[in-house]
């Protein structure tokens, strides 16, 4: 029997990739496998969205301080319960500062574990509140570009900061002003081209240090292309073709120095 | 606070308590989410510790806490203001290497309508087998077979790689 007698079933792929086959049916497949790459793409398409998933909320599998109190059998008010974990949490400090033992339940690391990138999102926001503003989009205009590039890198703590000339793919610099992204002071720039078709340039801090792909978001016609690189988070929105978005976005890649 | 026994049905529970907090995370769309359906979950549980026949605990605490995540809308409630809880939760490192990758992902997920989720979650996460999951979800192992099916399409659409370029700095 060659392996095309013994077509597994869509069922059977997925329990294979899940190892919830028998034994000599998991080999079976393995075999149909070796010789049909396209059921093997996507076999390993879902084993790698497993372990994307599983590495995603490893994390979360671990005690909590107040777990001991999550079993009472009656719970008070949420009010009460705050109380009680209030306490929990001033006796955990003493007896840790007693003990030398300090049980780590500060707030300074209170950052969730998917300390989720909004980029996108706070490039959307900004984009929609400030490139249909008429009389204020900006609050330095360009005319004074050295200045605004001194005020905002001195927010983002950047030294050198440098406003992207867009110039090149016909758009030129309408201004900037200072958002919050991320919780934390960020720059927005806007350029407009002739026909008075806006984009925006959202640079913020970012905890990061790595340096990430573009990535794309769209929400209805306003298109985002966002990317992280050393620490800052980037992200060019406008209602423009895609492509030439792209191009705005490699361009402010390239002039922003890593 | 007293610690209780490790063959108690507490001691059991608490020994379970890492893994039920991984999949209430899981299903929930944020930390305060997942935390708050693990507490109802937990509340669920002691109040109906009467019908637990002695077999598989954590099935049955898998089971409630699905069962809490589809009538969702009364621990949703409780929340945002979690300061203490959050205080207390401190979590551990981040292992997911791109940030924007998990953020994706994330997505993805919330984007699965919450009977797909559950199942995937189940069988990815938990390593449940399929005869399990349909026993404790009460439908049919084909029902099952399709959810999951389901899910892992929608994921794979979402995470396209079409809307990923890699970063060219031309000089």
């Amino acid at each position: 029997m060659t392996s095309h007698d013994i077509r597994p079933s869509e069922d059977e792929l997925h329990a294979f990739s899940d190892g919830q086959l028998t034994p000599d049916r998991q080999e079976t497949v393995a075999a149909w496998l070796a010789d049909n790459p396209e059921d093997a793409a996507r076999v390993s398409a879902w084993q790698a969205q497993g372990s994307a998933i599983r590495t995603l909320f490893a994390p979360y599998e671990r005690r909590g301080a107040g777990d001991g109190r999550l079993l009472k059998p009656v719970r008070h008010s949420t009010f009460g319960r705050r109380l009680a974990l209030a306490a929990a949490a001033a006796l955990l400090f003493v007896a840790g500062v007693g003990t030398g033992t300090l049980l780590p339940v500060s707030g300074a690391q209170k950052q969730p574990v998917l300390a989720s990138t909004d980029l996108p999102d706070e490039a959307h926001a900004a984009y929609l509140i400030y490139a249909s503003e008429v009389r204020h989009p900006v609050e330095v205009a360009a005319t004074e570009e050295a200045h605004l590039a001194t005020w905002l890198g001195k927010r983002l703590s950047r030294t050198n900061l440098k406003v992207p000339n867009l110039g090149s793919l016909g758009f030129h610099l309408v201004g900037g002003r200072l958002v919050p992204v991320d919780g934390q002071a960020g720059a927005l720039f806007m350029y407009e081209d002739q026909n008075g078709q806006r984009l925006t340039m959202l640079v913020g801090r970012n905890g990061e240090s790595r340096e990430t792909s573009f990535r794309f978001a769209a929400v209805g016609k306003v298109e985002t292309f966002y990317w992280i690189d050393n620490g800052f988070g980037y992200a060019v929105t406008g209602e423009v073709p895609r492509e030439l978005l792209r191009k705005v976005a490699e361009e402010c890649y390239r002039q922003f120095p890593a | 606070m007293k610690t209780p026994s490790e063959s108690s049905f507490e001691g059991q529970i608490l020994a379970l308590l890492p893994a039920l907090r991984r999949y209430a995370r899981s299903l929930a769309r944020s930390d305060a989410e997942g935390e708050d359906l693990l507490q109802d979950s937990l509340e669920t549980a002691l109040t109906r510790r009467g019908q637990w026949r002695g077999l598989n605990l954590r099935s049955w605490l898998l089971t409630i806490m699905t069962r809490r995540y589809r009538n969702g809308l009364r621990y949703r409630t409780r929340h945002p203001d979690t300061d203490i809880e959050e205080a207390l939760n401190v979590p551990a490192p981040v292992a997911v290497s791109d940030p924007l990758e998990r953020r994706r992902l994330e997505v993805a997920l919330n984007s699965l309508p919450e009977e797909q989720r559950a199942v995937l979650m189940l069988v990815v996460l938990e390593g449940c087998a399929y005869a399990d999951v349909a026993t404790m979800l009460d439908i049919p192992v084909g029902t099952v077979m399709s959810r999951l099916a389901r899910a892992r399409q929608k994921i794979s659409e979402s995470m396209q790689a079409e809307n990923i370029i890699p970063l060219r700095r031309p000089k």
